[in-house]
């Protein structure tokens, strides 16, 4: 199936100066996606989403926006809306006023646009705040008005700029199940910055994570997760153990690899990713593909022994660093907790179960 | 995170000189160019009531082989240097004042207090400094009251206040005030407080973190001060006029003389160009060793 | 109270600022015609005296027309200033902006000497209250532009941006978003320059040819001692004027402060 993208990006690059920010970004938007951008401050995602946005001119590439090159559009001509980080409401003028700014220019009557200004504030869950003045509203609230006033104009794409960034955690966690109704609801393609893994993860069919002016991985956050292509991105989202690794053979679709005190793995060649260059190779695990094996009970396919060298009590969760047998640095295993299993101690010595499916080869 | 682009630099950088455009050509045409004629002006030759364009470095010599204007130059930077010493002295505890001793609520309030007394009739306040300090003005009357002036009293004549130059000091110390305080208090503003703080908490003395810690993150609120109030001192007119009675003049008198009545034109532009030259190679001077010294404390 | 010796010396200071204004009113209701004490009787002649006064009200519609002229300008040009040097960055900004701003540190005996060379010498006009407008634009534009500097710099580029992101032109930004946000600080910047303007001596009194303005005027008057008691009654009222003057500049830069929740960091400059 070929549908046309929302948005492609087409060798784009950008320069401040000398100071290379884009450095040829070429992806794909489909529509109706949820897609976020992701990374750390000053990868370049912001600049990329302005680039749609029009607020920045891209010095060589193109940006297409339902196959329309966007070039010498200006921002204002745009069918993108955007979600500000400081969410942008005009301090002097009401929550309605704020939600129907977009609406000037719209020919319909007064009573079809005051209509739609209510809609748009139902939708969001503010009925009945229209009246309000703006700079009287929570964080929360100001998000709202920010998302009614970028959808009343039914944009083919909305933009958000680290838009949960500057909530409460508890809040944050309520406007991201929020947000993927929402975008689920209005069907519009949805484009996301933000350097929060997690967020990125919870809310987006897609994600491109970027570094340094270029996307290092584009991919949907399962794929992200369990298989990242680099150890850059692997660092990045989430935990991930790394033991140093030698690769000892290759056949067929298998490579083998010698970790110490793991002994020989095998790893499929899909399971393969990227080292940095000069880096010794490396297999990666996620702390939750571990388990420490209580007495009694059997180990998978492998397991190994060790000593438990630090325990973080989460609640719903313990993080165990254990230092295995043979090895130098501990590794990180994450177990949820079950009613009447106890929490192991300091110093206790454990088995360690793992299965090889889980494990990344960084070479 | 988003500096400006690089194609967007460029119309910005258009947008940004069409906007500065009014501004800065009346700037150009009615400052500039003004102070540029005085530049001109000051190598014309004076014909009588006209000016004859011809270059001449005679109005220089005129200006420098004249004691009396060597006596008021002086004059001039040393009241201004009074002045400027007073009026800094005085504001910093008052700009100290209102950045660590008040509540963040009551600075707006204490900082329109202290500049309402300051935009109101520049005159009047410099004439109510003669009617303080007059032969039968206020200080006067109140020690005359007091029974400390009189026959009987400590001092037998009232005081003679007026027409010196400690009383001009003191008008202009007083009229700005406001100038040295507002610098002052903005540098002070700036101050990360978690420094002093750090500062104390190394076991630092408040008086040593003030001295190590505050006043040199002050200093250049302190300079900006000093020199807002030194260089329109030295060229200030009114007070020498009504407290010196015009019997102590400083620079701006005499230019005043050299342009209006006596029509001097000339020379009045060299006697000015050549005051502020001196100012400015002094302003220059305190700002290359105040970095000095800055540079030295590090 | 945490520095109760620093706050006395404060007060103290406050009474030394504050002295010669407080002696105004004591002059201009004292029934008696030399400015000394003791005080004599309660009187109101004075201010009854100065609204007679013809040359006073003609110096005064003088002084109001240049300031109200001379304040209007200089607020125009102290948006596109201030505007230019908060929002965009181009080259030499740093050059132009000390030139437009240099009248601040400059005595104001060069501007008026200046200024009279090029009006009468090289444009031969006749002096006039025109000329003196045209100096007090150039004096007050600096103080205009410090007082818009805070209210343009507040203000969040990502507002401007929503409205371009919402469909609006750059100048229906302008007009919708900007100037309502930046309105508070132009009005305080007009008063500012109009106080200023009010009050200016030396530029008027080399540029307004034999016109009189208020500064002036007084000026003139302080050499005769039958003149100071209506002169005190009118410094009574100029010091009202610029109280209630300076309060609304204050009110409505503060207004401005509140609207773009910006936290307030006091004082015009």
């Amino acid at each position: 199936m070929t549908t046309q993208p929302m948005i492609a990006f087409r060798e784009v690059h950008k320069y401040y100066g000398d100071y290379h920010a884009l450095r040829g970004i070429t992806a794909e938007i489909r529509p109706g996606e949820f897609f976020s951008l992701l990374g750390p401050s000053g990868c370049g995602k912001t600049t990329l989403l302005r680039t749609i946005a029009g607020f920045e001119d891209i010095s060589s590439g193109a940006v297409l926006i339902d196959g329309r090159d966007m070039a010498g559009v200006p921002a204002n001509k745009r069918p993108t809306n955007m979600v500000f980080q400081s969410y942008a409401i005009f301090p002097h003028l009401s929550v309605a006023q704020n939600v129907g700014f977009g609406l000037r220019r719209d020919t319909r009557s007064k009573g079809e646009k005051a209509k739609l200004v209510e809609e748009a504030l139902e939708m969001v869950g503010l009925k009945g705040y229209g009246a309000r003045a703006a700079h009287a509203l929570s964080g929360g609230q100001r998000q709202r008005v920010a998302l009614a006033r970028a959808l009343i104009l039914k944009p083919k794409v909305l933009l958000l700029d680290e838009p949960l960034s500057a909530l409460d955690r508890k809040i944050r966690e309520q406007m991201q199940v929020e947000l993927i109704k929402l975008q689920r609801e209005v069907g519009i393609t949805f484009v996301l910055v933000t350097h929060d893994q997690e967020e990125a993860l919870v809310m987006s069919d897609r994600i491109a994570v970027m570094f340094e002016g270029e996307i290092a991985q584009l991919a949907d956050p399962e794929t992200l997760y369990r298989r990242p292509n680099s150890r850059r991105v692997a660092d990045f989202i989430g935990v991930m153990n790394f033991l140093p690794a030698t690769v000892t053979g290759e056949r067929g679709d298998t490579i083998t690899a010698e970790v110490a005190g793991l002994g020989a793995l095998e790893v499929a060649r899909s399971q393969v990713s990227l080292a940095p260059a000069g880096d010794q190779a490396a297999v990666g695990f996620r702390p939750e593909t571990l388990t420490l094996l209580y007495e009694g009970q059997q180990a998978g396919d492998r397991e190994a022994q060790g000593v438990i060298d630090e325990v973080v009590y989460y609640g719903d969760m313990t993080y165990y660093d254990v230092r295995l047998d043979g090895m130098e640095r501990p590794v990180r295993i994450s177990m949820r907790n079950v009613f009447g299993r106890p929490v192991l101690d300091v110093g206790t010595r454990t088995r360690v179960a793992w299965s090889p499916g889980a494990l990344v080869l960084f070479r | 995170m988003a500096a400006k682009g690089e194609s967007w630099t460029r119309s910005e950088a258009a947008q940004g000189y069409a906007l500065i455009a009014p501004p800065a050509i009346y700037a150009v045409l009615l400052l500039a160019a003004p102070l540029a004629t005085i530049l001109a002006y000051s190598f014309f030759k004076d014909g009588y009531l006209t000016v004859i364009h011809e270059f001449t470095v005679q109005n220089y010599i005129a200006t420098w082989s004249d004691p009396i204007f060597r006596v008021i130059l002086v004059r001039s930077l040393f009241v201004a240097g009074l002045v400027t010493l007073a009026t800094v002295a005085l504001a910093f505890p008052i700009a100290y004042f209102l950045s660590f001793g008040l509540e963040p609520s009551k600075k707006a309030r204490w900082i329109l207090l202290i500049t309402i007394p300051f935009w109101t009739s520049y005159l009047i306040r410099v004439f109510l400094w003669k009617v303080i300090l007059g032969y039968n003005g206020v200080v006067n009357s109140a020690l005359e009251s007091l029974g400390i002036i009189g026959p009987n009293g400590l001092i037998a004549d009232p005081l003679q206040m007026l027409n010196s130059v400690g009383a001009i000091t003191l008008t202009l110390a007083h009229a700005y005030a406001p100038f040295a305080i507002l610098p002052i208090f903005v540098s002070l503003e700036k101050i990360d407080r978690s420094l002093l703080e750090a500062g104390q908490d190394l076991g630092e003395s408040r008086w040593r973190t003030f001295l190590r810690v505050t006043l040199p993150l002050a200093m250049p609120g302190v300079v900006a001060a000093t020199l807002i109030v030194f260089i329109p001192t030295v060229g200030d007119y009114v007070t020498p006029e009504l407290i010196g009675g015009g019997k102590i003049p400083m620079v701006a008198n005499l230019i005043q003389a050299q342009m209006l009545p006596l029509d001097n034109r000339p020379l009045g532009s060299a006697i000015a160009v050549s005051s502020l030259l001196v100012v400015g190679a002094l302003a220059l001077l305190f700002l290359w060793l105040n970095r000095r010294f800055l540079k030295a404390g590090k | 109270m945490k520095f109760p010796p620093l706050k006395i010396y404060a007060l103290a200071y406050l009474l030394f600022l504050y002295a010669p204004i407080l002696l105004l009113p004591l002059f201009a209701f004292n029934d008696g015609t030399i400015i000394a004490f003791p005080l004599k009787g309660f009187t109101t002649g004075w201010f009854a005296k100065m609204a007679e006064n013809d040359t006073l009200r003609h110096a005064l519609s003088n002084s109001l027309i240049i300031a109200l002229t001379s304040s209007a300008g200089a607020t125009i040009l102290a948006v596109f200033a201030a505007r230019a040097s908060t929002r965009y960055r181009f080259r030499a900004k740093g050059s132009i902006m000390g030139l437009i701003m240099l009248p601040m540190v400059l005595p104001d005996i060069l501007m008026g000497m200046s200024l009279l060379l090029v009006m009468l010498e090289v444009l031969r006009v006749n002096l006039s209250i025109g000329t003196v407008i045209l100096g007090h634009v150039i004096i007050s534009l600096p103080y205009a532009i410090a007082v818009l500097q805070t209210a343009f710099a507040t203000l969040d580029q990502s507002l401007e941006e929503a409205a371009v992101d919402l469909g609006e032109t750059r100048i229906g930004t302008f007009r919708l978003i900007v100037l309502p946000l930046v309105m508070p600080g132009i009005i305080s910047a007009f008063l500012i320059s109009f106080t200023i303007s009010l009050d200016e001596f030396i530029v008027a009194f080399f540029l307004a040819g034999n016109q009189p303005t208020l500064p002036t005027y007084i000026f003139s008057q302080l050499r005769f001692p039958s003149s100071i008691p209506v002169i005190m009654a009118l410094g009574t009222c100029l010091v009202a004027a610029s109280i209630v003057l300076l309060s609304v500049a204050e009110f409505f830069r503060r207004r401005g402060l509140k609207r773009t929740g910006a936290k307030d960091t006091g004082g015009f400059l």
